[in-house]
C-alpha cells in the first residue's frame, strides 16, 4: 500500500488490555488546570515504569465542565484496577489537591476508583460531604479556600500500546511527519499518546542479552546497527520514530491510527518519508490486532 | 393515561391515615379493588373517595383536607397530587417517586425521608424534614422543597439531601442537623442552626441572632455551590425562586458546642 509516496507496511501493532479512567481537573483558568494536568500526567510514559500511562486527552471549556469552570480531561491506563487505583489516588492527591483552585471530578461511568474517598482524610476532620445530583463530593479545606474533588470516578476495561512507526530520510524528517500526526490525533476524544510529545524513540523490543532486563532497544529498527544485525530499515533510512497510542476503546485506537498514519503520510516521500510500520511481538503477547493496510483501507 | 383521581366525599370526623394510597400498592387494581383497600379508621377507600378510572401511577387526591394525613408516606415510585392541603407527615419515609401538594402541610412533612421529590406549593408545619417520633435522624435524602414558610424545627436532625423553604422558617430551623443541606430563602427564626452537628445551612439573608456557638469564618466563594446551581437549573422552573445563587457567602462555623464542624452560610 503506498500513500502519497509512502510505503504502508502489511503489519499490525500489537496491543493490549488495560484499564482506564478519566478524571476531569478545573481551576480557575486553564493555565492552572494545565499545571495540575500536566503534573497528574507527568512521568506517566509507560505501565513498565511509570505504573501508568496518562495524558491530557483534551481541553473543556466551561460549559462542559461540573463547576462551570475551564479545565481539562486526563485518561489514566494501568494494566490493572488496582494498580490504576494506586496510581489516581497517589497522583490527584500529589498534583491536584496541591494545585491552587483546582477542582476534580469523574469524567467517566464505570466500577467505582477512589478519588476523594481517601484524600478527604486530608481534612482531618474538617472535611465536609455533599451529595449533589445523586453523586458524592468532598470539601477538603486547604489553605485557598476548598478542594473540591468527587467521591469516586469510573474505569473501564481499554487499550493501550497502539503504536505505529514512521521511518524517514533523518530525524527532522521524522519529527516532522510524528508531529503532524500528533496534531491530528490529539484532536480526537477518548485516546492520549503518553510519551513526551506524543513521541518514542526507544522503540523496545522484548527481552535483552541482560538477563535482569525484560526488554531492550528495538535493534531491528536502530539505523546505527544496520549491518550488524538484521535490519528492517531501507538504506535511506537515517531515523525512525514511534508513536504509542492508548484508547478506551478499540475503535478509538484504530481512529487514531488512521488519523496519524494519514497526516504522516501527508508529508509524503517529498517530506523525506519512507515508510509506516508497525511494532508487534508476533501477535503472541497482545490482544488486540491492528493491521495497517485494513485500517487504512 | 389519565391520573387515577380520589375525590374525598366529605371531610372525615377525625384524621384519616392514607399511607395505604400509594401508587405501587393500587397499580393494576381496578376501581372496585381500590375502593375495598381498608383505611385504618375502620372504613374503605370507597367509602371516602369517589375513585375515578386512570393510570395509579399518576394519582390525584382532591378536596384534601388537613384532617388527610400520611399521604405518599412510604412511596417509592410514581407521582401523587394532592389538591388542597393536608394533615401530617404527608411524604414521611418516602423512597423515591414524586409528591407534590397543592395546599398547605401539616407538621412532619418530609420527615425521614429517603429519595424522591416532595413539593408544597404552600405551607408546612413543624419539623418539616425533621425525625418522626422515636426516630434519631430526619431526612435522610431526595429533595424536599416548600414554596412557602416552614414552621419551627424545620429539618431538624437531617442526615442527608436537599430541602428548600422558599419563604421564611421558623425557629430552631435545622437544629441538631447531622448533614445535608437545607437552604431558606426567607428569613429565619431564632437559634437557626442549634446543635448543628454537620451540614450546611444556607441563607439568603443574614439572620437576627445566631446562637452564640457560631463564630465567623469569612466571606468565602465556594466551589460547591456552582454544582448545585448546576443541579437546580436542571429543573430551572421549580427552583426558580432560589436561582441564581449567589457567588459569595459568609460563612458562620458551628455549632462550636457540637464540634463546630457544621456551617452556616449566609449570601453575601
Amino acid at each position: 500500500m503506498i500513500r502519497n509516496g509512502v510505503a504502508i507496511d502489511d503489519t499490525f501493532a500489537e496491543a493490549f488490555g488495560m484499564r482506564a479512567t478519566r478524571i476531569l481537573i478545573t481551576a480557575l483558568n486553564l493555565k492552572w488546570a494545565y499545571h495540575a494536568a500536566r503534573a497528574v500526567t507527568s512521568y506517566a510514559t509507560s505501565v513498565i515504569g511509570c505504573g501508568c500511562e496518562a495524558g491530557i486527552e483534551r481541553e473543556l471549556p466551561a460549559q462542559e465542565t461540573p463547576d462551570g469552570r475551564p479545565g481539562l480531561s486526563v485518561l489514566l491506563f494501568a494494566v490493572s484496577g488496582k494498580e490504576l487505583a494506586k496510581q489516581v489516588e497517589r497522583r490527584v492527591g500529589q498534583c491536584v489537591l496541591t494545585a491552587p483552585t483546582c477542582a476534580v471530578f469523574a469524567g467517566l461511568d464505570g466500577e467505582p476508583v477512589n478519588l476523594g474517598r481517601n484524600l478527604r482524610y486530608f481534612g482531618d476532620g474538617f472535611q465536609m460531604s455533599k451529595v449533589i445530583g445523586g453523586k458524592r463530593y468532598w470539601r477538603i479545606p486547604v489553605m485557598d479556600g476548598e478542594f473540591l474533588c468527587e467521591e469516586t470516578t469510573g474505569m473501564i476495561k481499554a487499550v493501550g500500546g497502539g503504536n505505529f512507526l514512521v521511518l524517514a530520510r533523518g530525524q527532522s524528517e521524522a519529527l516532522a511527519a510524528c508531529e503532524a500526526a500528533i496534531d491530528a490525533m490529539s484532536k480526537l476524544p477518548g485516546v492520549v499518546m503518553p510519551f513526551p510529545g506524543g513521541i518514542v524513540r526507544s522503540g523496545s523490543k522484548v527481552g535483552s542479552k541482560y538477563k535482569a532486563l525484560a526488554a531492550s532497544t528495538n535493534a531491528a529498527f536502530c539505523p546505527t546497527l544496520r549491518g550488524a544485525v538484521k535490519s528492517e530499515l531501507p538504506a535511506a533510512a537515517g531515523a525512525v520514530l514511534e508513536i504509542v497510542i492508548d484508547g478506551l476503546t478499540e475503535a478509538d485506537v484504530r481512529g487514531a491510527m488512521r488519523a496519524g498514519i494519514d497526516a504522516a503520510c501527508g508529508v509524503g516521500a517529498a517530506g523525506g518519508i519512507l515508510r509506516i510500520s508497525a511494532g508487534n511481538y508476533g501477535g503472541k503477547l497482545g490482544q488486540f490486532h491492528f493491521r495497517l493496510h485494513e485500517i487504512m483501507q | 393515561m389519565t391520573a387515577l383521581a380520589l375525590t374525598l366525599r366529605s371531610p372525615p370526623a377525625r384524621q384519616l391515615d392514607l399511607s395505604a394510597l400509594i401508587p405501587e400498592r393500587l397499580s393494576g387494581l381496578n376501581a372496585t379493588q381500590v375502593g375495598a383497600i381498608p383505611l385504618q379508621d375502620g372504613s374503605c377507600v370507597g367509602d371516602r373517595f369517589e375513585i375515578g378510572a386512570g393510570d395509579a401511577h399518576d394519582l390525584v387526591i382532591r378536596n384534601s383536607c388537613t384532617l388527610l394525613t400520611h399521604i405518599g408516606a412510604g412511596m417509592r415510585s410514581g407521582t401523587i397530587t394532592v389538591e388542597g392541603d393536608c394533615g401530617a407527615c404527608a411524604g414521611t419515609a418516602m423512597n423515591g417517586g414524586r409528591l407534590n401538594i397543592n395546599g398547605n402541610a401539616g407538621a412532619l412533612a418530609g420527615s425521614a425521608m429517603k429519595a424522591g421529590m416532595l413539593r408544597i406549593s404552600g405551607d408546612a408545619g413543624d419539623f418539616a424534614g425533621g425525625a418522626p417520633d422515636g426516630e434519631r435522624q430526619g431526612m435522610r435524602g431526595g429533595i424536599l422543597l416548600i414554596d412557602g414558610n416552614a414552621g419551627d424545627r424545620a429539618g431538624e436532625r437531617m442526615r442527608r439531601g436537599l430541602m428548600l423553604v422558599g419563604g421564611n422558617a421558623g425557629a430552631y430551623c435545622g437544629a441538631n442537623m447531622l448533614a445535608g443541606t437545607l437552604f431558606v430563602a426567607g428569613k429565619v427564626g431564632t437559634m437557626p442552626g442549634f446543635s448543628l452537628k454537620r451540614g450546611t445551612l444556607l441563607l439568603a439573608h443574614a439572620p437576627e441572632h445566631l446562637p452564640a456557638t457560631f463564630r465567623d469564618s469569612g466571606e468565602h466563594s465556594l466551589l460547591f455551590l456552582a454544582l448545585l446551581e448546576r443541579q437546580l437549573l436542571l429543573d430551572r422552573r421549580t427552583f426558580a425562586r432560589f436561582l441564581p445563587l449567589g457567588k459569595k457567602v459568609r460563612r458562620y462555623c458551628g455549632d462550636l458546642a457540637w464540634g463546630g464542624t457544621g456551617e452556616i452560610l449566609v449570601f453575601a
